[in-house]
């Protein structure tokens, strides 16, 4: 059986609006192995993007557990969490959030900082991860210099940067066309199979979350019984459906026939 | 501006923080510079009059202790002078005394001797400048005094009648007559050496020495000495002199002297030793009063200055940490600690300061003198170097001036950047705690 990343025991989250309780999260159990793929489908306001900042220690849960790499991380005083963040968390968020006054490399050596990393290797390991992305020839450009797709390619190597037990996106293709958006997910696809990398990406759109591994759906705070397999990930894929010729994770059209993937 | 380095680090990125808003960056240095540049004119103020007022205490003591058996007598146009009040005022007619009641005085009980002295403007005049703390000008005054001793060898050798710092030539001595000695920044000014001719008053005179000439100031007298009675003779005054120099056997007999004299000659003026004391006493008492006050204003805009400095600081931190909410949340989120996000506030704080600092640096060295001026008080006093020296005016003003205008050391530039890094981080202190307990899943929901 597969090692375990990240696990969560009857997670809740209960705010306090105006004197009245609003359950953001109610009795959520997930379990993600190392190597998943995985996307948490749901609606706007079903607690999507409270769930992952509950996966990624930005936010602690009223009642259960979250279980990170073999870490209660709902245990870890607030001054301890930065570590988990720095070391076992990646995060991609929608809108980028890269630092406007750092070009694409300094983005990328940010999370490295207070690391025991020399500054060669910081900037030899933030080179390798934007060659990863695709983005060599990026390096010094800053975020007004970098498209949309290039700045969220940033955020990803940014994220992979300590070398993370899970990414977590929170809809990271949410602020870009569909065919970057395309380009994105198939990005993180061939992160998790050449990589191994895990990730939970949470989305509203079905079609982003149909190429994940495995698709959770979340509604009303509550984990729906059902689950779907995803479609994207299956080695299968790499073969193009029209021509059946080998194709490759990043391709948006065959390079073959010329049909859209 | 964008400063492109190959490792990323903390200071770096303060220093393209700062950069990125490039006016309220430049306004807040200002705004701190001026504050750093009171910071550093407002104590080389202080150290000036510190040693003004010990130049004058010491002058005091020295002069008081040196000639207590002295009653200077000079006619009342001179009254309310302290010692060795000149025979030239502006706006007033010289007067003089009659020779004869030098032998008068000579015969009063205890009168051991009787100095006369002549003294007489030059002819020759010469346009100086003036400044006072409220503006500069011009004013029309005599080039030189002459003043005519009696060259008796026992005045010369007891009572200091003469100067002694001669540098060429020699002094004068009994006997002489038709020769001068003069200050060496009159010879300088007519280009004469010792044993050249000089003209005054219509009559040749050699110059047979130069005594070393006190620094050149406002009212410093060019003295040229000469024989008593060639003085009187060249300037039509024979049968007058100045003032006098009542010499008393002993110190008992003063007083006793000093009372005949008030009485028997009314429009003489007379200063014992006793009443030079209490105008010194009276003079220094003023000045360190003045100084004490000078110090306390002093300290108080000090500490505005420092407590200003703090809130511009605080102000902008705290509005750039609002300002910023977001990324110190993506910061947080990608593994930052509290401590991290804390010392990168400070140390943009820090920067500011210093850069602040090297304005502050640049300010005072051009603005000390207006500054200085502008908040410390001025205060006009008598000072004392010796005998023989008009009623010169010290100015607290322009000495705190000249002591500011000096660039100042590096022991001060140094104290000036590490008194900015104080209060660059004391300042930035409470908006970078802020900082760095914001919640990151908040502060990412921050637009």
């Amino acid at each position: 059986m597969s090692e375990l990343v990240l696990e969560t025991e009857k997670l809740d989250k209960v705010y306090k609006l105006g004197g009245r309780q609003v359950r953001a999260l109610s009795d959520v159990n997930i379990q993600v192995k190392k190597g998943d793929f995985i996307s948490i489908m749901g609606p706007s306001g079903s607690g999507k993007t409270t769930l992952l900042n509950m996966l990624g220690c930005l936010d602690k849960p009223t009642y259960g557990k979250v279980i990170l790499d073999g870490v209660n991380i709902t245990k870890v005083p607030e001054k301890g969490l930065f570590k988990i963040r720095k070391y076992k968390v990646g995060f991609v968020f929608q809108t980028f959030n890269l630092m406007p006054y750092l070009n694409a490399i300094e983005n990328v050596e940010l999370p490295m900082e207070g690391t025991k990393k020399s500054g060669d290797e910081k900037r030899k390991r933030a080179r390798e991860l934007l060659k990863l992305v695709g983005l060599s020839e990026r390096e010094e450009h800053r975020q007004h210099r970098l498209s949309a797709g290039e700045q969220q390619r940033v955020a990803i190597a940014r994220a992979l940067a300590n070398n993370p037990a899970i990414i977590l996106a929170d809809e990271p293709t949410g602020n870009l066309d569909s065919k970057t958006g395309h380009e994105i997910i198939r990005l993180l696809g061939k992160l998790n199979i050449d990589q191994g990398t895990t990730i939970v990406v949470v989305t509203h759109d079905s079609l982003i979350a149909s190429r994940a591994g495995r698709m959770l759906f979340l509604n009303d705070g509550k984990l729906l019984a059902k689950e779907k397999q995803g479609t994207h990930l299956l080695k299968r894929e790499l073969t193009c459906p029209n021509c059946g010729r080998e194709i490759q994770l990043d391709d948006t059209f065959c390079p073959r026939c010329g049909k859209k993937l | 501006m964008y400063v492109k380095v190959n490792h990323l680090g903390a200071l770096t990125r303060a220093v393209r923080n700062v950069s990125r808003r490039k006016i309220r960056a430049l306004l807040t240095i200002i705004a701190l510079g001026f504050s750093m540049a009171i910071m550093i004119s407002i104590p080389a103020g202080i150290v000036a009059n510190q040693e003004a007022v010990q130049s004058l205490s010491e002058n005091f003591s020295s002069t008081i202790n040196t000639v207590s058996t002295l009653i200077e007598c000079s006619n009342s146009s001179g009254r309310g002078m302290p010692s060795g009040a000149p025979s030239f005022r502006f706006g007033q007619e010289e007067t003089f005394i009659n020779e004869a009641v030098v032998d008068e005085i000579c015969t009063i009980e205890g009168v051991k001797d009787v100095v006369p002295f002549l003294e007489k403007s030059s002819e020759e005049t010469t346009m100086q400048a003036m400044d006072t703390p409220r503006g500069s000008f011009t004013i029309s005054r005599p080039l030189y005094t002459i003043t005519g001793v009696s060259l008796n060898s026992t005045f010369i050798a007891e009572y200091s009648i003469l100067p002694t710092n001669i540098v060429v030539g020699r002094n004068l001595q009994e006997g002489d007559s038709g020769v001068v000695l003069m200050p060496s920044n009159l010879t300088d000014y007519y280009e004469k050496e010792v044993d050249d001719k000089i003209g005054i008053y219509g009559e040749s005179f050699t110059i047979v020495g130069i005594y070393e000439s006190a620094s050149e100031s406002f009212m410093r007298t060019r003295e040229v000495y000469m024989n008593i009675s060639d003085a009187q003779m060249i300037t039509g005054n024979t049968g007058n002199v100045s003032r006098l120099d009542v010499y008393a056997e002993d110190v008992s007999y003063v007083n006793g002297i000093a009372d005949v004299i008030k009485t028997a000659y009314s429009e003489l003026s007379v200063t014992t030793s006793q009443d030079r004391l209490e105008m010194y006493q009276t003079a220094l008492n003023n000045a360190e009063s003045t100084l004490s006050q000078t110090q306390t204003v002093a300290f108080q805009e000090i500490v505005i200055a420092i407590a200003a400095t703090s809130l511009i600081v605080l102000f902008t931190m705290l509005y750039t940490v609002r300002e910023r909410t977001k990324e110190i949340g993506i910061l947080k989120a990608i593994g930052f600690s509290n401590w991290n996000v804390m010392s990168q506030f400070m140390l943009e704080g820090i920067l500011l300061s210093l850069m602040a600092g090297v304005v502050g640096v640049v300010i005072g060295i051009v603005g000390a003198p207006f500054i200085s001026s502008l908040l410390l008080p001025n205060v006009n006093m008598f000072p004392t170097q010796g005998r023989s020296f008009s009623g010169r005016t010290v100015n607290f003003g322009t000495a705190l001036s000249q002591s500011a205008t000096a660039a100042p050391d590096l022991q001060t530039v140094l104290l000036v950047f590490g008194i900015a890094a104080l209060l660059g981080a004391l300042g930035s202190l409470y908006p970078a705690w802020r900082a760095a307990r914001t919640s990151p899943m908040e502060a990412l929901r921050y637009e």
